[in-house]
Parts: structure tokens; sequence; C-alpha cells
């Protein structure tokens, strides 16, 4: 086929048409990351800080651009630790959204590759002397013990509840129906008017199904905003065949 | 064809020509928009104007979506008909296609372009005053009142407080900075749909046609809305996220404001006394409540949306989206059918007996003796359709599957992780064996990983269904012509009783709640009766499936308890072969959905794109 001026003519018309459409984007890609603990507060240890996935989260706002940005957040993985490796460089206020701990101030940095922020907390409850014990050959007997870090202004205590799973990824949103949430106890008290022994409560969890090795933790729920849990820690249970 | 060089230049210059031609600015009048000196010189413009205003009223019928369907919002929206997309099936009313409470933040609803055009007709229409006779420009604007303050209590009850815009707003005549408002509080947003309720009230006919509101609606939307402002005042002050938006008044009302606002639902609820009155056509109880639903003439309506086939046409599929079709034309002529409601719907009417004192399931006969000759409520009986119920002639055969045999207790039966009910994913398998017996009928369920399109809770919804229609041919989508009733005698009642018994008036409460009681066939109350929680479940009873319930365990602040990683159940029914007989068994709805409700969703987070147009709108709702 023969191209004849008039074609090319009309092809660079076309493409200059077109080129209007194209804008240069010469801003950088989001090559900056925040990574972190969740420490219990005054110590460096994660041990307490029992959460679990979607618990809580890091939030970021960008105020580079605006004073009142679009916040994302960045969920604390189970073992206390929180990343995001693809972020735009800027300077950010982060803070804690989410979770059942004392509240602590947003913090304002700018955010670079490789950045690192540590949160130290601390829990509305420590849920401690944990067990676990099989009383027949299918019926897990939970024992559980909380204390109060502080005790003046503990949200009121919603309920308590096993979490029950076949993974070690176990906590609210990550446990099996019928052991976990058919096994809630409602407490409906504020912190100052529970007994001892509302204190250091036995659940039992019945009709496990043998031969299984299922992972345990307890949370305690709180009536606040995100009626949000404390967690224990987890117990691995093998359940006899 | 050799084309000739000129042609070639010839066409270049053509297609030039066309790229250049988006230049020119066309300044001529379109011919197909009406101008407001057409649409403002007489009463059929002023109709052409309002249909449309009403055609995009945020009225909840039968094809809201209330997620949205994509990005294409949740009211009015074109040609949808899976109307299993039911509020009441994203919070345990109902269980269906909602994989749990997925509606909580709603779909960025914000109307204020309809906003305007309401504020434009109230500005506009004075103008044209010398085209109309008598004292129809009070009336109209008086009906533009009703208007907006329906606009705005579709925003309020979604957001708490947005910015009331009273006038029309023009760009690039007022600056972007005067454009970019502020919130209003929440109590202002309400009070201020009271005052134009009460400008529509004053100004409005007593009459209207068919679609259009009349004073009565004024006042009945007024009841609805007062008596939601008087329970945010009250539940809100106890149960509510902290935030900026609170601590700055754009949500919550102060609780000492509650009083006030219950005091307006029960007086604009008493304006309506002896015009309006709750449908008593037929003797038969059952037949009565289910035809107040489809006969336009009740006493009871006072603002429908009608449906009608024509040109152009607005029909929806209510009638082939909540029967059992079963794959196979069952009981309607096309469409399936996908949320059904829970048995702790029904047993607010009452909990059902289907298990002997030793606790062995009751065997029955037949499916309908579950039902028939009982002292079950009628209303319930008109409001959902029941297994061993007919419709069109067909009857509601549902089992779950058939037992070979059957012994033990309901409770161990249904605590087993393994059971011998023989089930079916279709409705042609016969029990080994027994040629003459499908395993799970006409209308039965399947399997759980099966398909979802018959009952997964032994029920089907009975209101708004159009059992007058027997021809199944004609039941299917888009064919349904019942209108919605969006504003009935019958609320504006529960409304007056609820903000009575919320302040105190409990002699004037019972009465109410007496009369709705009596027409539904249940018993009456005693002054002893008179609390929070009975007028309430009277309240889920009567407006089920009405798309009230979401709203209505949002205001009083109890969804979060209610769906606390809630489960619900079902009433199963199953053939027992040897014995021929049915049993009933209460275990979990077959889709095993989870529902939770953070306390954030009892407000919705303002729309992003909004937000960003307008960082004054900021602070966004608590926790958001």
């Amino acid at each position: 086929m023969k191209i004849s001026i008039s074609t090319i003519v009309l092809a660079v018309s076309m493409l200059i048409a077109g080129s209007s459409c194209i804008k240069k984007d010469n801003y950088p890609g989001p090559n900056a990351s925040l990574q972190g603990n969740i420490f219990q507060d005054g110590t460096s240890s994660k041990d307490l800080v029992q959460t679990c996935t979607g618990n809580f989260s890091i939030r970021l706002e960008q105020l580079d651009w605006s004073s009142t940005p679009t916040p994302q957040d960045i969920p604390v993985k189970y073992d206390g630790t929180y990343e995001n490796s693809e972020l735009f460089a800027g300077h950010y206020r982060v803070s804690i959204k989410g979770g059942a701990f004392w509240p602590v101030a947003p913090q304002e940095m700018d955010i670079r590759m490789g950045s690192k922020l540590d949160f130290q907390l601390t829990p509305y409850l420590v849920l401690s002397g944990f067990t676990a014990d099989m009383v027949d050959s299918t019926t897990l007997s939970i024992h559980f013990d909380m204390q109060a870090p502080i005790d003046a202004g503990v949200p009121k205590v919603l309920e308590m509840q096993p979490f029950v799973n076949t993974t070690k990824i176990v906590g609210p949103g990550a446990s099996i129906f019928d052991f976990s949430d058919a096994n809630k106890v409602a407490v409906n008290k504020d912190w100052a008017n529970m007994s001892a022994s509302d204190k250091s409560p036995t659940i039992v969890v019945s009709n496990l199904i043998k031969g299984r090795t299922f992972f345990v933790r307890v949370g305690v729920r709180f009536d606040n905003d995100d009626k949000s849990y404390n967690l224990s820690d987890i117990i691995q249970i093998d359940v006899p065949k | 064809m050799n084309m000739t060089r000129t042609n070639k230049l010839f066409a270049i210059i053509i297609m030039g020509a066309v790229v250049l031609s988006s230049c020119q600015k066309l300044d001529i009048k379109p011919p197909n928009v009406l101008s407001d000196d057409q649409l403002f010189s007489n009463e059929a413009g002023i109709e052409t104007y309002l249909a449309q205003v009403y055609r995009k009223l945020p009225i909840e019928d039968f094809t809201y979506r209330p997620a949205g369907r994509g990005s294409d919002g949740g009211f009015n929206l074109h040609h949808e008909w899976e109307h299993f997309y039911h509020a009441g099936g994203a919070c345990g009313e109902m269980v269906g296609p909602y994989g749990g409470m997925d509606i909580g933040g709603g779909f960025g609803y914000w109307p204020y372009g309809d906003i305007r055009d309401v504020n434009y007709f109230m500005e506009t229409l004075p103008k044209y005053a010398k085209n109309f006779a008598g004292n129809t420009v009070n009336e109209l604007i008086g009906e533009a009142h009703f208007l907006r303050a329906y606009y705005y209590f579709a925003l309020a009850k979604r957001y708490g407080g947005v910015p009331i815009i009273r006038n029309v707003q023009n760009y690039p005549q007022q600056s972007i900075e005067d454009l970019q408002v502020h919130r209003d509080k929440e109590e202002d947003l309400w009070n201020f749909i009271g005052d134009d309720l009460d400008s529509a009230w004053n100004a409005m006919p007593e009459t209207s046609v068919s679609g259009r509101a009349n004073k009565y609606a004024a006042a009945a939307l007024k009841s609805r809305a007062m008596l939601y402002a008087g329970s945010i005042a009250k539940y809100g002050s106890l149960n509510y996220v902290d935030g900026d938006a609170r601590a700055q008044g754009y949500v919550g009302i102060p609780a000492d404001k509650a009083a006030g606002f219950y005091q307006k639902a029960i007086d604009a609820a008493k304006l309506l006394d002896g015009k309006y009155s709750l449908y008593r056509k037929t003797a038969d109880k059952v037949i009565n409540f289910a035809d107040l639903f489809l006969d336009v003439q009740s006493p009871e309506n006072i603002l429908v949306r009608d449906f009608y086939g024509g040109e152009p046409e607005r029909m929806h599929s209510w009638d082939a989206t909540m029967s059992p079709n079963s794959g196979m034309n069952y009981m309607t002529g096309d469409g399936l059918s996908r949320c059904y409601p829970t048995l702790e719907t029904v047993e607010r009417y009452g909990v059902l007996n289907v298990t002997n004192p030793d606790g062995t399931p009751i065997r029955y006969n037949n499916l309908s003796d579950l039902w028939r000759g009982t002292n079950m409520e009628p209303r319930l009986l008109a409001t959902i359709y029941f297994p061993g119920e007919t419709l069109r002639g067909k009857l509601f055969d549902i089992r779950r599957g058939i037992y070979p045999s059957f012994s033990g207790t309901s409770a161990d039966e249904v605590a087993k992780t393994s059971r011998t009910f023989v089930p079916s994913g279709d409705h042609t398998t016969t029990y080994p064996g027994d040629p003459s017996m499908t395993i799970i009928g006409n209308a039965g369920m399947y399997p759980s990983s099966g398909s979802d399109d018959n009952t997964r809770t032994g029920f089907y919804v009975r209101k708004y269904i159009n059992y007058k229609e027997t021809d199944i041919k004609k039941i299917g989508l888009f064919s349904s012509t019942t209108h919605w009733i969006e504003l009935r005698y019958a609320e504006v009642l529960l409304n007056r009783a609820e903000a009575d018994i919320e302040t105190g008036q409990l002699d004037d409460a019972l009465v109410c709640l007496n009369d709705i009681r009596d027409r539904a066939g249940a018993s009456a109350l005693t002054l002893a009766d008179m609390t929070a929680d009975v007028v309430r479940n009277e309240r889920c009873k009567e407006l089920a499936f009405e798309n009230h319930y979401w709203w209505d365990i949002r205001r009083w602040r109890i969804a979060d308890v209610l769906l606390n990683n809630a489960r619900f159940h079902a009433l199963m029914p199953y053939y027992i072969h040897d014995e021929q007989k049915y049993i009933f068994l209460k275990e979990p709805e077959s889709f095993q959905r989870n529902y939770n409700f953070d306390k954030k969703f009892y407000y919705e987070p303002l729309p992003g794109g909004e937000l960003n147009k307008n960082p004054n709108l900021y602070p966004n709702n608590p926790n958001y």
C-alpha cells in the first residue's frame, strides 16, 4: 500500500490532537516506609500487648497537603509489629486507632524510607495466669485473672469470652463461633464494682472435637468506642483422640 | 474504487473541521429543556417540575438498596430488580444475600442537587404567582417545604448534622469560600426539619392526588422525624462514640431535649385524629392485614408511591423476588428469592412451641398443623408465609430433608455434628424407595452449600405479595405494580405510642396500641404493659419488612447489642419417613452468617468525595 502525504498529515494531526491528553507526572512514587513495635509501657516486652490482626491499628494522616487528610490505617499484627513499605514520603500525624489501651497522644513525624516508630501502651486490663486444661475428653476449662495497671477510669467491662481457632492466629474475627462466641459471658460491670471472683473467672468450652489441635485465648471486652478487647496469650490444646 | 487526491484532501479538511468544532460554543436554547417561563406558567408545568422531585425523593421502597448498587447510589435505581438486598436482611429481621451487617456505612447519599431543585422552586414560583389562582402558590410552597424536609430527614438519620441549605447557591456568582459551608448541629437540623414540616402543615391542602403529599403527610412525617430526634437525644446520650463531631454537636443531641422532641411527635400525630383510620375492610383478619398493602383505597394510606405500567413505566419485582421460583417457575414466572424472615422475627409475635415437654419434637400430620387452628396472630400469618400455606394454588411444601426415622430430643439432634436426614439440591429427587415423595418439596430448602434461591429459614415474606394475581406467568421481573405505602396511619399511631411511653403518657399509648392490636387480631394490652420494650416490639411486628427495623434499632441505640457477632435462626421442617409425620427444629439459619454492628455505625461517615471538595465539613463522624 502506498502511503500518501495526506494520510501522514492525518496521522500526525491526530497524534497532536491526542497528545494534549497526556500530562507529565514527575511526583515520586510511594518509596517511604514506616514500621515499628508496640511495647507494654515501660518495658521492651511485646508479650503483654496481647493483640490479634485487626484488633487495633496505626492511623496515618499526611499533613503536607491538607489539615484534614483522609486517614490510612496500618493494622497491628498479632506479634505486636506493624509495617507499611509503600508510603509516600512526607509529614504525617501518627496515632493509635482502636484497641483496649490507655490513650497516647498522636505524634507528628517525617516519614522517609526506613522510618521507625515504636509505641509504649498500657492495656486497660492485663489478663494473666491464663490456664486451659482438659477436664474430660472434650471439655476445656479456662481460668484467668484480670489486673488493672491503672484502676481509675477503666471502661465498663461488657463481656468476656474464649477464642478458639485451629491456627495461632486467634482472636476476635478469627475464631470458631460454636466454641468461642457461644461461650460468651456477659459482665456489664464497672471495674470498680467487680468482685474478686469476677476478676478471676473460669469459662468452660465443651464438645471440642477429639483428635484436633486448637489454639485458645481469652478476651475481655469493654464498652468503649470500638468495643475492643484485651486478650490473653495463646495456649495450644491437643484434644486426645 | 480509486480515491482521488482531491477527495482525500477534502476528507482531511472535514475531519479537521470536526475536531476544531468542539471549540465552538452553542448559544441556542435547547428545545428539549423546559424553561422557567414554560414550567411556571401553569399547573401542568408545575406538575412536570414536581414529578421530577417526587421521583427522586429518598423513599425506601421495594427498589431501595441500603448499601447502594455499585456507584449508582441506593435510591430510585434504574432497572433494579434485586429486592432481596433489603435492609432487614443485613440486621437479622431477615437473612439474605448480605454477608453480614454490610450496610452500616451507607452509600454516601448526598442529595444537595435535589434539595437545590426544591429551593429553586421555592424562590422561583412566587415570581410567577400571577399565573395561579387562589391559594395555589401558597399550597405549592408548603408542599416544597414538605419535600425539603423529606430530603433532610433522609440526611439527618444517616449523618446527624449536615449543612442546612435554605437558598439556591450559585457558582461562579458566589465564591468557593462562600460555598464551602460548615456542618450544622444535629439538634438544629432536626429542628429545621420540624419547622419545614410546620410550614408545610400550615400551607398545604387537606387532600392530594395519589403519589403527592397533603398536609397530613407533613404531620405524619413530623411525628416520625421528631420521634427519631427524641430517641437520639435520649439513647444517643447513653450509648455513643466520642469524637470531635460529637464534642461540637454535629452528632448527638443533649438528653434534656428528648422530652420536647417526643412531645412534638405526639402533637403532630394527633393532627391526624379522625382523618385517617386503620384498614378494616374485611372481617377475616389475616386477609384484611394482607389486603391493606394491596388496596390503593385504604383509609390508612397517607402517602404512597405508585408503580405502574405504560409509558413511562415504573414497575418493581417484589412478587418475583420474595416467593419461591424453585428454578421451575413454581410460584412465580421469573426471578428468584434470596431473603428470608428469621425465627427471631417470627417469635416477636410469640414463641413457637414445636417441642413436647420431654424435649422431643412434636409430630405433625401436615405442615399446616403448625399454624392452622391455632391461636397464632393473624397479622403474623399475613406478614410471613409459613410452611403449609398456599399461594397461587401452589403449596409451600417446605422440607429441609427426610429422616428415615427419628428418636431423641430436638436439642440433642441439633447439636449433633453428623445427622441422618436425607437432603437434596433439587426438587425432583425422590426419597429412596418412595417415588411418590420428593425430598425437599417444590418450595423446599437446598443444602447449606447449595443455591440460595429458596428459603434458608423455613419462611418467606408475605407482606406486599400480590396473592390476587393468580396467573403465575404474569409474576415476573418488572411486572409488579403494587404501590409502596411510605406513610401509613399505623406507623403514626406507633410513633405516638412510643413517644407517649417515653414521656409517661401511658393512657394515650394504650389506646393507640390497642387499636393496632385489635386490627392485627392480637389480644388487648393493659396499662401495665406500657413499657418501651412492648411498644418497640409492637412496632417491629406491625412494620416488619417496611424498611423501618434498621433505623429503629439504630435510633434506640441497641443495634450494637443485638448485632454483637449475632447469628440468627430458622425453623426447619423435616419429614420422618417411617412415622409419616412432620417435625420442626429450631436451628441456625443455613447461610450461617454473623452480624456485627460497630458503634460508629450509629452515624454513617460523610462521603469522602464531599469531604475532599469541602474541608469545612470536617470533623467527620466519630471513629471514621
